[in-house]
């Protein structure tokens, strides 16, 4: 999918081409057949002063007489500088000019007649007399702000006489200096001329009209957005543009008195505004500072907004208007030049569109020259304000930047997407492939552990148990039932090795309830009655497999030296739940009746390797055990605590 | 421990096969069977290829099998005694009464298991008390069994008074795969230590019921294992329907 930049604008520049064929065409319609009568000639006398304000409504005495003047339609007397302007505009409108024309050739069709043109530019009233008759009295307060933008347009009752109107008087009344100027008239049935006046009306006031609104529509979009956005200061930019844009066109439609004080402030100064925003725009576009111009910019206009406020009245706007406006255009068009050219050339490095908006920018500067030549005579009456037209270059111009930037914006989303999608693939493959890593680590952890610690089980345990068998059978020191005796505790021996690797879930009553278990065939032998006083205990996280066998050789050491030392009788354990200083932990006791022994003693000496290794493993376990011995039997206590955060030395 | 009238004809004594590839424990059972007089020899078999042509003949009461057999596994004669002998307690030897021989023993339909260097005593016990419908069990084996049966709830119809009698078969079977409130005390005490004349003491049953308990615990168990094998054999499609 490729994206044409000017889009937008070309459209435009297409719809605008359309508009003007089909102009072309309706001249052509209506010229041809020849109802309708263009009038190019006229005469004109200059009068000063010494007719009544009013118009009177008919003219008895016929056209005012003097010096007339041939001259040929379209007419636009030369601009007087202004600084010879003195009063600038004086009370009333003290000059007349009359323009008198004769279309001596019209017939008189059935319906009504019409009177139009493009332009009629006078700072005062005017009046229309069709065959010394007035028909039509415009801009009695002076020349509202659309008045240069509305066309001359008058339906003529039929005539008394029922003839057709062949005299057309025009009285202009102006202050003195004011020149006057007038577009070629047509005469003619009213149907025939209407479109030629309606496609007027469009172009050069409805159209405008409507695209400012469009513009400003879209500018409070973009302000609601912003609403969302605070820090997306663009929007807030945008919508600056079309509302000060709106502000700056209306008196291309609105028909309000040139004589209002704040429309007239708000007229000249929203041309600053305008200004600032487009420079912020810019700014905003190709994302330089330009901290100086902004400073000036900002406080040019800031002083001029003030200054001209009409409660300020330092420059007042009115009512010297024809003094000050050129003078703060003059202002206004450095500025823009200034805007426009650094604007242009920040950008065109950084920003894409920097053709565009010199191509924008240029249309504009042209469209906003034509309207100073049109205000200045320079070009015929005849012609259009084009300036109304710049925001429709500004909104195509921002428009087109937007939309190439939201298009960009969803294409970069797509992409993050799909390379976010990507990139979490490639983490997945690579966090399984170090996960299957990690496992194969752990696993040969595992093995090799439980290799070291079946090892050290075998040599201290099954191990040094045979050997010391063989050996007591080698020297045929013991008879048989001392050896099976000796072997029958290598089995028991070999059972809890198995025992210790059982799933026990942490659970240490079920690695206590397998040693019953395996040792409970011996016991009943031995005629010791086992009293089993277990209670619930809290899981202990860490009883691993090695942890386990440290357990149950720690129980099984206890039990064998009272199974072979203490002649006791009877025997019970107990469990219970015990904090140790304030670790909390389990207690497991095994207690005796029988004769009791010397457990420090036994300790010290060489006989007690089996005590000094229950002690050594408990260490291990981060738990302790202890002996309490009298005559009448012997407490043997294992401690373990809850939680072990320090790992299980070897052994 | 006497819980069958003895008498002294032969047709009443308890039959025993054996297969069994360890001649020293083979004279060990043969000598301990010989010297009970409720008990008689019906078979012996060396291998699982023996093992299953015994089956051919007339059913035991007590089956003895060893699981690692020159020729293949014991389970598979287990499994097949469990088919052609329904009424014959089967019961697995092992050397240490493991946990994974055991349960998969006891899944294939096993009703009991014989640690080897039991007292010839103890053997003669066991076999007595298989025979009359109990079964041995283990706390590492009761906590097994109980993790199994966890997530499944528990089935809250009474258990049988079965007092006498091979209690497994005589079960309701409406809803074999739970254990009932029960039962599961019965493997809860097993698991903490307590024997099972402790727990018989403890509950107010008679040493046997407890036995006959852990018997039909052991059939829910098989038939649970069969089902779940059942059920994962279509969820792969071995089996239609």
């Amino acid at each position: 999918m490729t994206f044409r930049p000017a889009s937008l604008l070309a459209a435009a520049v297409l719809l605008f081409s359309a508009m003007s064929l089909l102009i072309a065409g309706v001249h052509d319609m209506v010229g041809e057949p020849g109802k309708a009568v263009h009038l190019t000639r006229a005469e004109i006398l200059l009068a000063d002063g010494g007719t009544p304000s009013r118009p009177p409504t008919t003219l008895d005495g016929g056209s005012p007489t003097g010096a007339w003047q041939a001259i040929g339609l379209p007419y636009a007397e030369p601009m007087v500088p202004v600084d010879r302007t003195v009063p600038a505009m004086a009370p009333g409108y003290p000059a007349n000019t009359w323009i008198r024309l004769s279309a001596p050739d019209l017939t008189a069709g059935p319906g009504p007649m019409a009177l139009y043109g493009a332009r009629i530019d006078t700072d005062g009233p005017y009046a229309i007399y069709v065959n010394g008759r007035l028909v039509d009295w415009q801009q009695r307060q002076g020349r509202p702000w659309n008045g240069l933008f509305t066309p001359l347009w008058v339906v003529l009752d039929q005539d008394a006489n029922g003839g057709p109107p062949t005299d057309i008087l025009i009285r202009l009344d102006h202050a003195p200096t004011t020149p006057v100027a007038l577009s070629t008239l047509w005469l003619g049935p009213e149907p025939a001329l209407n479109l030629r006046h309606r496609v007027r009306q469009l172009l050069q006031r409805e159209l405008p009209m409507a695209l400012n609104s469009a513009f400003l529509a879209v500018g409070v979009f973009a302000l609601v957005v912003w609403f969302r956005r605070r820090h997306d200061t663009g929007y807030l930019l945008f919508f600056g543009l079309a509302a000060i844009s709106f502000a700056a066109h209306l008196h291309f439609y609105l028909d309000v008195p040139i004589t209002s004080d704040w429309f007239a402030w708000l007229t000249i100064n929203a041309l600053f505004w305008l200004i600032v925003i487009l420079h912020l725009f810019l700014r905003m576009l190709h994302g330089r500072p330009l901290t100086l111009l902004t400073g000036a910019v900002v406080g040019v206009t800031s002083i001029l907004t003030f200054l001209t406020l009409p409660m300020v009245g330092v420059l007042p706007v009115l009512p010297s208007t024809p003094v000050i406006v050129p003078r703060i255009y003059a202002v206004a068009l450095v500025m823009a030049a200034t805007v426009s050219v650094v604007g242009v050339a920040c950008a065109w490095r950084r920003f894409p569109e920097a053709r565009l908006l010199a191509a924008a920018l240029a249309i504009c500067t042209v469209l906003g020259q034509t309207d100073w030549m049109m205000h200045n005579h320079v070009l015929s009456p005849e012609g259009w304000f084009l300036g109304a037209y710049t925001n429709a270059v500004t909104f195509a111009m921002c428009g087109t930047v937007l939309y190439r930037r939201y298009i960009a914006a969803i294409a970069e989303v797509e992409r993050v997407n799909a390379s976010l999608a990507e990139r979490l693939r490639a983490r997945e493959a690579e966090l399984e492939v170090s996960h299957q890593r990690l496992r194969e680590a752990e696993r040969r952890r595992t093995i090799s552990e439980e290799r070291q610690r079946l090892m050290q089980d075998m040599h201290d345990g099954v191990g040094a148990s045979l050997i010391s068998a063989i050996r007591s059978v080698e020297k045929g020191a013991v008879d048989d039932t001392k050896v099976s005796q000796i072997l029958k505790g290598c089995l028991d021996d070999l059972k809890l090795a198995i025992d210790s690797m059982e799933p026990v879930d942490a659970d240490l009553l079920l690695l206590l309830a397998s040693l019953r278990y395996r040792l409970e065939p011996r016991l009943e032998g031995s005629g010791i009655t086992l009293v089993w006083n277990v209670q619930d205990l809290p899981t202990l996280e860490w009883l691993d497999p090695s942890s386990a066998l440290h357990i149950l050789r720690i129980l099984q050491e206890g039990i064998a030296n009272i199974l072979h030392h203490a002649q006791a009788s009877r025997i019970r354990l107990d469990t219970i739940p015990d904090t140790q200083g304030d670790a909390p932990g389990v207690r497991v006791t095994i207690e005796d009746d029988g004769r009791g022994f010397d457990a420090e003693a036994t300790v010290a000496s060489p006989s007690g390797r089996g005590l000094r290794n229950q002690q050594r493993r408990a260490q291990a376990l981060g738990g302790m055990v202890a002996w309490n011995s009298s005559p009448s039997g012997t407490r043997f206590s294992l401690w373990l605590p809850l939680n072990r955060d320090m790992p299980v030395a070897a052994g | 421990m006497q819980p069958m009238p003895t008498t002294a004809q032969a047709p009443s004594r308890v039959a025993v096969a054996i297969v069994e590839d360890d001649a020293g424990f083979l004279d060990a059972l043969r000598q301990a069977v010989r010297t009970a007089d409720d008990l008689r020899l019906s078979g012996v078999a060396a291998t699982r290829a023996d093992g299953l042509a015994l089956l051919d003949g007339p059913p035991a009461d007590v089956l003895l099998v060893d699981l690692g057999l020159p020729d293949g596994s014991g389970i598979d004669i287990i499994r097949a005694a469990a088919q052609r002998w329904p009424e014959c307690a089967i019961m697995v030897s092992s050397s240490f009464g493991d946990e994974t021989h055991v349960m998969r023993s006891i899944e294939a339909g096993a009703a009991g298991y014989l640690l080897k260097d039991s007292a010839p005593v103890r053997i003669v016990d066991e076999i007595r008390s298989l025979a009359a419908g109990g079964s041995p069990i283990s706390p590492i084996i009761a906590r097994q069994i109980l993790l199994r049966f966890r997530d499944r709830g528990t089935d809250l119809t009474p258990p049988p008074m079965a007092e006498t009698g091979p209690a497994g078969t005589e079960a309701p079977e409406e809803t074999p795969s739970l254990l009932s409130p029960r039962e599961k005390e019965v493997l809860s005490l097993i698991t903490k230590g307590f024997t099972t004349v402790e727990v018989a003491r403890m509950l107010d049953l008679s040493h046997f019921t407890v036995r006959t308990f852990v018997r039909r615990i052991y059939s829910k168990l098989e038939v649970t294992s069969k089902a779940e094998a059942i059920y994962e054999a279509r969820t792969l499609g071995l089996l239609n329907g």
